[in-house]
């Protein structure tokens, strides 16, 4: 009887440990995880000298690093390689955000917490709100208590909306290095056909400031026989963030005026046939980016990171046949915020140097900060990466973005301006659910399957239904 | 102590210990959990500590009465299986029928067994994505037919159409099971008694006659296996709708277990309505799988059996009366 009561406590133990491996490490990838190995953890060491420079005897400082891409990791190695004599080594595990396996799976570390809790963690657009202002906000360390102070951020010229996204009641909490201010990126050939120039200054007035404007180039378009966009997925970002409300205030759901004009700036498009009816990150969306879509596309509202990481490898044959100019309206569309959890302020060293990697990525605006490296695309030495637009203003001051793609022009030109112009005060931690709803909602009327009256009361009902947030 | 004999019982429960433990653990407990929080508050990313909601009922009752998209789930559900059951045990039962019949004598039947039960294998991902491609919009493989053979002149959003969409669904799920359902029943037809069949065939039955009064007939359990398995495997249908449409379009593929993952596990997080809504699931497979019991029970049987009862208690009264 003994030996099968071990027998049976073996088997339950076993089983629960397989558990909970596989809910800590499914779909990771860290590469030195020590899971189920607990020699090698000294307890806080009472090291408190400050890890830059002193190579001391003692443990390397092992950081948790969670990201969904690898462009977090791959700054990782960049930064040990200008410190080389730094005392640090990461531990990175990266889960992409596709089927929402992210969230979950980091939300689940955090609660967890212990040695293998994340001590940095990376957040995108659309859900970084939950981790800096929402539910899950009470996990991270405010950056102040890091020594990060406002001033810092005063100096390196951080544009303000990523700032506003990362605070909670004044605390900043997250930080991105990308700003992702929005232009309106359009074909060079098709403007000289229809407008008589592809100066962006001129451009810039023909299809804005405000929506009017722009339906008027659209017209003008159309006689030629271009779409002006490809779907209504591309001017729905430039909707979304200009609006003054996000969709919920004070526990309501809130449909702002402008997000609501978008119904019927949506249904224009598609009466008109002012685009090709494409919905975002499919293949005829694509398409278009090359122009083989039905009718040649004439732009896409998009920040930097469009033009050069998804259109980059679809444009084909037009490349250089692109500029940008200043949208109708101001937006911004992603981006990577970073985040530290509230358990390294108990340990000096560990807080020191998740600090001064927080520091490096987000706030310094020197020539060997990042940012600089990421806006000049010269993250590998003697390369020539992608550039991209930065949060810091000073670093976009003196940094080149010309770019072929554009055909030489200097994409900061715009992109400076267009990231003061982005807000971030709309945003609500129920973005990404309550979009799908409303876009699915707003395909059904354009399609006309279904009066406007009837689209916004399903919206509505379905918000209700699914997320359990009554409307006003 | 004087032992009569040795008892190998005790071998029996030890080698259903490891079944046991790993569906206590794996099953039982999360199923037990699964019922609690569905009286509670549980809800939100981060955990708190749950309550009991002053009226337990709550969540059910907001499920049943005040939401819509639940009901429409449902609904869906249902229409999506109806949609896939029935062409798919027509269409098993018929090659059934073919595969097992004597005088036809099939070549290749291990071939074309593999074949029709390869889009089974493939996982449910890589088929959504297929189809997604296929009927793409403004362009895409059958757009282009369309156009080509002369049915459009302009592209179909296929994908934005309910009925479409619905149909599409239930057409994969069809698809992809019917090869599985044939395999079954094949295996039952060839569990029955070879001398049957020659003894229908020597009395002169035609092919027909044998399958619908000598195949189908001792087939019943099977058939009611079959139909319980894929009511249960149709009331959790999940991967294809989210997987190819995400619910859409307009919640029209939105079955009841993409609508459970939406509550739990997307927005608000609300753990406590969507254990409440799998708790009703629960009932409605139970009530389900009761009811096609009861109409696929073996009549004669149950006939035999009240029968012999009434034969026991009028021999007991007359006993008495003596």
């Amino acid at each position: 009887m003994k030996r099968i009561l071990t027998l049976t406590t073996i088997i339950v133990l076993l089983a629960s440990m397989l558990a909970a491996c596989s809910s800590g490490n499914n779909g990771t990838n860290n590469g030195n995880s020590s899971t189920g190995n607990s020699s090698t953890n000294t307890p806080s060491t009472t090291d408190n000298s400050s890890s830059s420079g002193n190579s001391s005897s003692g443990e390397k400082i092992t950081i948790n690093l969670w990201s969904f891409t690898d462009e977090i990791p791959n700054m990782t190695t960049k930064y040990l390689e200008l410190n080389p004599d730094l005392n640090v080594e990461f531990n990175t595990t990266i889960i992409a955000t596709t089927d929402g396996a992210y969230q979950p799976a980091l939300d689940q570390a955090l609660a967890a917490g212990g040695k293998d809790a994340p001590d940095i963690y990376a957040a995108e657009a659309a859900f970084v709100l939950k981790y800096s202002q929402g539910d899950a906000s009470d996990y991270a360390a405010n950056y102040a208590d890091l020594g990060l102070t406002d001033d810092m951020v005063k100096d390196a010229g951080i544009a303000q909306y990523t700032v506003d996204i990362g605070s909670k009641e004044g605390q900043l909490k997250a930080l991105g290095y990308q700003a992702t201010g929005g232009a309106f990126i359009y074909r060079r050939s098709l403007a000289q056909d229809t407008f008589g120039t592809d100066d962006p200054a001129v451009i810039k007035n023909e299809i804005g400031p405000g929506w009017d404007k722009f339906f008027e180039a659209a017209a003008k378009l159309k006689e030629k026989g271009y779409g002006i966009v490809s779907g209504d997925g591309d001017i729905w970002h430039a909707f979304e963030n200009s609006s003054d409300k996000g969709w919920v205030v004070d526990g309501k759901l809130y449909i702002d005026p402008k997000r609501e004009d978008f119904l019927d700036k949506a249904k224009l498009l598609k009466d008109n046939g002012y685009h090709n009816d494409t919905e975002d990150w499919t293949e005829s969306w694509y398409a278009d980016m090359s122009g083989t879509g039905s009718q040649p596309i004439f732009g896409f509202f998009g920040p930097a990171w469009l033009i050069n990481y998804v259109m980059n490898g679809q444009v084909k044959d037009t490349h250089g046949d692109w500029a940008i100019a200043e949208s109708p309206e101001g937006f911004f569309w992603g981006g990577t915020w970073l985040l530290a959890n509230q358990s390294v302020l108990k340990d000096e060293a560990k807080k020191q140097a998740v600090a001064d990697f927080i520091e490096w990525v987000t706030l310094d605006s020197s020539d060997t900060g990042l940012q600089y490296f990421w806006a000049n695309g010269t993250m590998k030495e003697g390369e020539q990466g992608t550039k991209d637009s930065v949060a810091s203003s000073v670093v976009m001051d003196k940094s080149n973005g010309e770019v072929d793609l554009l055909g030489g022009q200097n994409m900061f030109d715009v992109f400076v301006p267009a990231n003061a112009n982005a807000t971030g005060k709309n945003l609500t931690q129920y973005d990404e659910s309550i979009n799908l709803i409303w876009r699915d909602q707003v395909r059904e009327y354009t399609a006309g399957n279904k009066s406007r009256e009837q689209a916004l009361a399903d919206f509505k009902a379905q918000v209700k239904d699914q997320l359990g947030i009554e409307s006003e | 102590m004087r032992q009569k004999g040795v008892s190998y019982a005790k071998y029996g429960y030890i080698f259903c210990l490891p079944f046991v433990i790993a569906f206590a653990v794996f099953s039982l407990y999360p199923t037990l959990y699964t019922a609690i929080i569905g009286f509670t508050d549980m809800k939100g990313v981060i955990p708190k500590p749950i309550q009991f909601l002053d009226n337990p009922f709550q969540n059910f009752k907001d499920l049943l009465f005040d939401n819509a998209s639940f009901k429409k789930s449902l609904y869906n559900t249902g229409l999506i299986w109806i949609i896939n059951f029935i062409p798919q045990i027509v269409l098993a039962l018929l090659l059934t029928a073919w595969f097992t019949n004597r005088r036809l004598n099939i070549k290749g039947q291990g071939t074309f067994k593999v074949l029709l039960y390869m889009p089974n294998i493939i996982t449910a991902g890589t088929i959504a994505v297929l189809f997604s491609a296929l009927f793409a919009y403004p362009m895409g493989p059958v757009n282009s037919f369309y156009e080509l053979v002369g049915i459009s002149e302009s592209p179909i959003n296929f994908l934005q159409d309910k009925a479409t969409a619905r149909g599409l669904v239930g057409f994969i799920q069809f698809w992809m099971w019917y090869g599985n359902t044939m395999i079954i029943l094949i295996a039952g037809v060839m569990g029955i008694n070879p001398t049957l069949f020659e003894a229908a065939t020597i009395d002169g039955a035609s092919d027909v006659q044998t399958f619908f009064r000598v195949t189908l007939p001792i087939l019943k359990p099977i058939l009611l296996y079959v139909l319980i398995t894929s009511m249960i495997g149709g009331l959790q249908m999940f991967d294809i709708p989210q997987l190819f449409l995400a619910g859409g379009p307009d919640n029209a593929t939105q079955t009841a277990s993409v609508f459970i993952y939406n509550q739990a596990f997307r927005g608000t997080y609300m753990y406590n309505r969507a254990a409440a809504a799998s708790m009703i699931m629960f009932i409605i497979a139970v009530v389900l799988s009761l009811i096609l019991f009861y109409f696929m029970r073996d009549r004669d049987a149950a006939e035999l059996k009240k029968a012999e009862k009434k034969n026991r208690k009028a021999a007991k009264a007359a006993a008495r009366e003596v």
